[in-house]
């Protein structure tokens, strides 16, 4: 049985309201994550999708419950290699070029060597060639997600967490997206992990889990745990 | 909505309401007390001006003038407190015998006062021997008929014969300029000497004496009211105080046309005082506008830090429906709502920092003018702030708003440059004054109007523009994308993040470069200002000095010499050395100037002797020159002058000798040139080797002891006076008497409470530049260093983007800070040259102020930096998603 990545028992996020009293997001949800994973995280907006993918990827700390990551060590070990995380808002590093904004997560793991041509390489394969020098200031918003997702695959995570990676993707754009991405993962065993709303995203998973008001509903293909 | 509005921005943005606050509050107090101070220095130069002036007019009646008339027509022109009559007569001399030997001077006058005289114009009498009452012989008489009290002197009457009068008691005439002027002369006109030989007389005796010969010759008797005007209704300000005694005098000369003569002494203090004034101003100008300057900068800049936030802020106005002028509305209360009420916060704040700062509490009327600074202060902060805001707002769409500021063009200046046009006109200007010898205010002797010389500020406002803009370019040039010279430069601190963190710079330039001309400004405003203060002090304290001659001088007289308690008073504690100095008299041609003689060998042990002191060498080369030369003698530049004397020169000079108190021609040696000398009081003087000068006159006495205490002075001083007693008829002074007496002139201006609001200040300023605006722009940019932290940032690779950052602004502001601060201040010195008597040297660094500032400046952005890194990386999810 393959090591799993991600251990989650429990898990309960709460969130500090303007008026002082707590907000619970996540409510005692369970779950793993192994290798070759590929999983959809749905439900609608405000049940806590984005808060477990966070909680998952080592982004945050939960309020209860555990979480560890058995086969890829510690919380500090998670970034930049083990997992990489493609953000719902804008993320790219506003001072640097969309070719260093790719090759920074590298620059900070300290293997900077080759990259640049992996970089150059793979930002071609996304439709990005000619922005290679533009600030990301000067991008449109499926641009600079694009630009995210290559910058999340350039370090060969063993996995790869993408909240909303179509949102602002015309269905076309976002199809081509999810065939490059699947490319990319496609005899590795690195797992995917999405969050989203479209169910067309959603289909191209093996498993689908459903939150709803702070809870998760495992789908079929996998059990929830504990 | 307004009230929402802020409500909202209060409770989410603290840390900018907060800066913000902070410098307009900074601003307006700052302003606030430099209003504060002017006023208060006007006020104290009026009193310090008005106390030094005995007699405020004096009227001469022409001979058969009504004196009750004009007594009366006094009163009218304006509230006197006192009025005393003086009656003067012209002798032909004085004549006395001591012994064998009888002795003559040359013509003289003789003076009574009326009743009560002494005790309301005490300043004109300082008793020295004998009696208090009765016939008095001023000193210099007495030292040249040989006489004391009880020796017979016969007066020579003009045209009439000799009378002998018994004299009572020896006296000294501290004010005999003003006592003896020529009352009613022409502006132009030369002041008279006055006279060597004075007598003074009961009124009876004088009448008894003198009315013959009023009746005779009419022309060598007058008669003078010496008033004082009631001074506590005099304006603070010394211009219009002039005004009011000046327009009160005039009215007087209608009155007593034809009758008297007026000569309004208060009115020409005054105007004086007028042009300390203008140095007020000018100081003012030259230390306490760079500094409200650089607070409006700094306040700008702080509300410019967060500049992206507000600017989205904006946007996401538009973008729910508000209209442009709605949104403009609502950014511009923000500013408005802190500009109020810190500008209240700021003159709150200059009333307690005046009032803790023995400043003495002003009539309300007074504090008029500060609060005025204080809400112009506030008002040109906040309206740069709306400016701005008004501006952004036109330029950027909603969508152009909500990005951040990335690339710009190449501003108009840096392709002008401005930067080196401006410094090469600083240049040339400053040259230009050097040409003229730094003549800033310009009072020309006898014309009662003065004139500031305006361009004179442009030199130091262009150097510092021109050196800003410089910086500036640099920074421009430096901190660019690519440039090796940053990689390098970060590579100590970034390792291989160097070329990450070089990019992450550049692309913030304009916020770094920012930072760094904001603290190298106020770094360069506090360096020019505390080298300037710390000059100031060291020559205000070698004026006090040679004023008073050392920490603590005993001045005697030939009568009673001081030299003669050498002993006693070395054995006083806190008495690190003590000299003897001669102090007699010689004339020169037909000057008579004072000599002083001196062992050029050790004098230097008890007073401080500087190379400015003399002309054409050093202290210590003159002084081994005299020393190696028995009958040398160092004389003035004037005197030199006038007798076309070359080094080696004879001149010979009369000084009375002991052997029959008769004044002989000496043969001295011209050696060199003396501009100043411990004591000396006049610009005219000379200095020569006290062994030789015994030997030629046959008296070895010395009148003065100088002495450095190794204590506090005024100490050393009351236990001299002490041992020495009140009767000796020696008076011993210490130099913060000294001080006090110079401080009616530009002293007054109270340099150095300037300089304390200023360095107070401009500390404050310079940890706000670094650490506040640091900390600021951290706070802006917190999502960029959240999205670091995400993609996997260590603490110390965060660490090291932050800490370039704050090493970068540090390094720069400090390096052309310090460079710009010198040069400023050595600016400053040259141009306010009149500000000090002597010129100073060189310029006197704070190293204790400035090492402590520059401390707690780096303090500041360690605590930036370290704050900024701890708080990107807690929370730095929630911060991404934070709009």
């Amino acid at each position: 049985m393959p090591e799993t990545l991600v251990e989650a028992r429990s898990l309960s996020k709460a969130f500090q309201s303007r008026d002082g009293k707590p907000l619970l997001v996540l409510d005692q949800v369970s779950c793993s994550i192994v290798p070759g994973d590929r999983i959809a995280v749905e439900g609608p907006s405000g049940s806590g999708k984005s808060t477990l993918l966070a909680l998952l990827g080592g982004l945050l700390s939960p309020t209860h419950g555990d979480i560890s990551w058995p086969a890829l060590g510690s919380r500090r070990d998670l970034q930049p290699l083990q997992i990489a995380f493609v953000f719902q808002t804008p993320s790219l590093f506003p001072p640097l070029t969309v070719l260093q904004n790719v090759t920074l997560p590298l620059l900070l793991a300290g293997q900077p060597a080759r990259s640049k041509e992996r970089a150059e390489c793979l930002l071609a394969l996304f439709g990005l060639a000619n922005l290679t020098r533009k600030l990301p200031e000067e991008l449109s918003g499926g641009q600079a997600h694009r630009v995210a997702m290559v910058r999340a695959l350039m370090v060969r995570p063993r996995l790869l967490i993408a909240d909303e990676p179509t949102g602002q993707l015309d269905t076309l754009t976002a199809t081509s997206l999810l065939d490059r991405i699947f490319d990319q993962l496609a005899g590795t065993e690195a797992a995917l992990l999405v969050a989203t709303h479209d169910a067309k995203v959603a289909r191209r998973m093996r498993t689908r889990w459903t939150m709803d008001h702070g809870r998760l509903s495992p789908g079929p293909g996998r059990e929830q745990t504990g | 909505m307004i009230a929402l509005w802020l409500f909202g921005i209060l409770k989410r943005r603290t840390a900018r309401v907060i800066g913000l606050a902070a410098g307009v509050t900074l601003t307006a107090a700052l302003l606030s007390t430099l209003g504060l101070f002017l006023t208060e220095s006007g006020a104290s130069m009026t009193r310090r001006a008005v106390s030094d002036v005995p007699i405020d007019w004096q009227v001469e009646a022409v001979p058969s003038a009504d004196h009750q008339a004009i007594a009366e027509a006094i009163r009218k022109a304006a509230p006197i407190s006192r009025m005393h009559t003086v009656e003067y007569a012209q002798t032909d001399g004085f004549e006395a015998q001591t012994e064998d030997t009888t002795q003559q001077t040359g013509p003289g006058k003789a003076i009574a006062f009326d009743a009560d005289y002494g005790r309301d114009f005490p300043q004109e009498l300082r008793w020295l021997a004998g009696k208090r009452s009765g016939v008095l012989v001023a000193q210099q008489t007495a030292a040249n008929l040989h006489v004391g009290p009880g020796d017979r002197v016969l007066i020579k009457r003009v045209g009439l014969p000799p009378v002998a009068v018994i004299a009572d008691g020896v006296v000294d005439l501290p004010d005999s300029d003003a006592l003896f002027q020529g009352v009613g002369l022409p502006p132009l006109a030369a002041p008279q000497a006055p006279p060597d030989n004075v007598v003074i007389l009961p009124l009876a005796d004088w009448h008894r004496i003198f009315d013959q010969q009023q009746t005779v010759r009419p022309d060598t008797t007058r008669a003078q009211f010496h008033i004082r005007l009631v001074r506590e209704r005099l304006p603070t300000d010394p211009t219009a105080a002039y005004s009011l005694v000046q327009g009160q005098s005039r009215n007087l000369e209608a009155r007593v046309a034809g009758q008297a003569l007026v000569s309004n002494n208060l009115g020409s203090r005054l105007d004086a005082v007028r042009s300390y004034a203008l140095y007020a101003l000018i100081l003012f100008l030259f230390l306490g506008l760079p500094g409200v300057v650089l607070a409006v900068i700094l306040t700008v800049s702080l509300a410019a830090a967060g500049l992206g936030l507000r600017s989205q802020e904006q946007a996401l106005l538009r973008v729910q429906g508000a209209s442009q002028s709605r949104a403009l509305l609502l950014w511009l209360s923000e500013p408005f709502a802190i500009g109020i009420i810190a500008t209240v916060l700021g003159l709150v704040l200059s009333f307690f920092f005046s009032h803790v700062s023995t400043s003495p509490v002003l009539a309300p009327a007074n504090m008029l003018p500060a609060v005025a600074m204080a809400v112009i202060g506030g008002t040109i902060v906040v309206a740069a702030i709306a400016m701005s805001a008004w501006h952004a707002s036109r330029s950027t769409t909603v969508v152009a708003a909500q990005r951040k500021v990335g690339r710009r063009g190449v501003p108009l200046w840096h392709r002008l440059w401005l930067d080196l046009i401006f410094l090469l006109i600083a240049g040339l200007l400053f040259w230009q004054s050097a040409s003229t010898g730094y003549e800033i205010v310009l009072a020309p002797e006898g014309v009662p109007a003065a004139s500031v010389d305006y361009n004179a500020f442009l030199s130091p406002l262009l150097f510092w523009v021109g050196f800003g803009l410089l910086t500036m370019r640099l920074c421009r040039y430096f901190i660019s994308d690519g440039n090796p010279m940053l990689n390098l430069t970060l590579r100590p601190v970034s390792g291989k993040l160097a070329s990450a963190v070089a990019a992450s710079m550049a692309f913030q330039e304009p916020r770094l470069t920012k930072g760094i001309i904001t603290m190298a400004l106020a770094i360069s405003f506090l360096t020019s200002t505390s080298i300037f203060n710390r000059t100031y002090e060291g020559q205000a304290r070698i004026d006090a000095e040679l004023t008073n001659g050392a920490d603590v001088t005993v001045f005697g007289t030939s009568a009673h010499p001081a030299g003669d308690k050498l002993a006693t008073l070395e054995k006083l504690p806190d008495v690190a050395a003590a000299r003897t100095m001669q102090h007699r008299f010689a004339y020169v041609g037909n000057d008579l100037q004072d000599l002083y003689g001196i062992d050029p060998k050790s004098l230097g042990a008890a007073t401080g002797l500087p190379n400015a002191y003399f002309q054409g060498g050093s202290a210590n080369d003159i002084l081994s020159a005299l020393a190696a030369t028995p009958d040398g003698v160092l004389v003035s530049e004037e005197t030199a002058s006038d007798f076309q004397l070359q080094q080696g020169n004879t001149i010979n000079l009369r000084l009375v000798s002991a052997s029959d108190n008769q004044y002989h021609a000496i043969p001295f040696k011209f050696i060199g040139v003396v501009r100043e000398f411990p004591t000396a009081p006049r610009d005219s003087f000379l200095v020569a080797n006290s062994d030789y000068v015994a030997r030629m006159t046959m008296s070895a006495t010395s009148e003065y002891v100088l002495m450095r205490a190794s204590a506090d002075p005024a100490g050393l001083a009351e236990r001299a006076r002490k041992v020495l007693g009140s009767a000796s008829g020696l008076e011993v002074k210490a130099i913060g008497d000294a001080s006090r007496i110079i401080g009616s002139s530009l002293l007054a201006v109270n340099v150095g409470r300037l300089t304390t609001i200023e360095l107070s200040f401009g500390a404050v300023m310079a940890i706000a530049a670094a650490g506040l605006m640091l900390g600021l722009g951290f706070i802006d940019r917190r999502r960029n260093f959240a999205i670091l932290t995400l993609i996997g940032a260590t603490p110390r690779q965060l660490a090291s983007f932050l800490w370039c950052e704050g090493l970068l602004i540090l390094i720069g502001g400090v390096v052309f800070g310090l460079v710009s601060g010198v040069l400023t201040a050595w600016m400053l010195v040259k141009l306010l040259t009149g500000v000090f008597d002597p010129p100073p040297e060189t310029v006197s660094v704070p190293w204790a102020y400035l090492l402590s500032v520059h401390i707690l400046i780096v303090l500041s952005v360690a605590a930036a930096v370290l704050v900024a890194n701890a708080r990107s990386r807690r929370g730095a999810y929630e911060a991404l998603r934070d709009l």
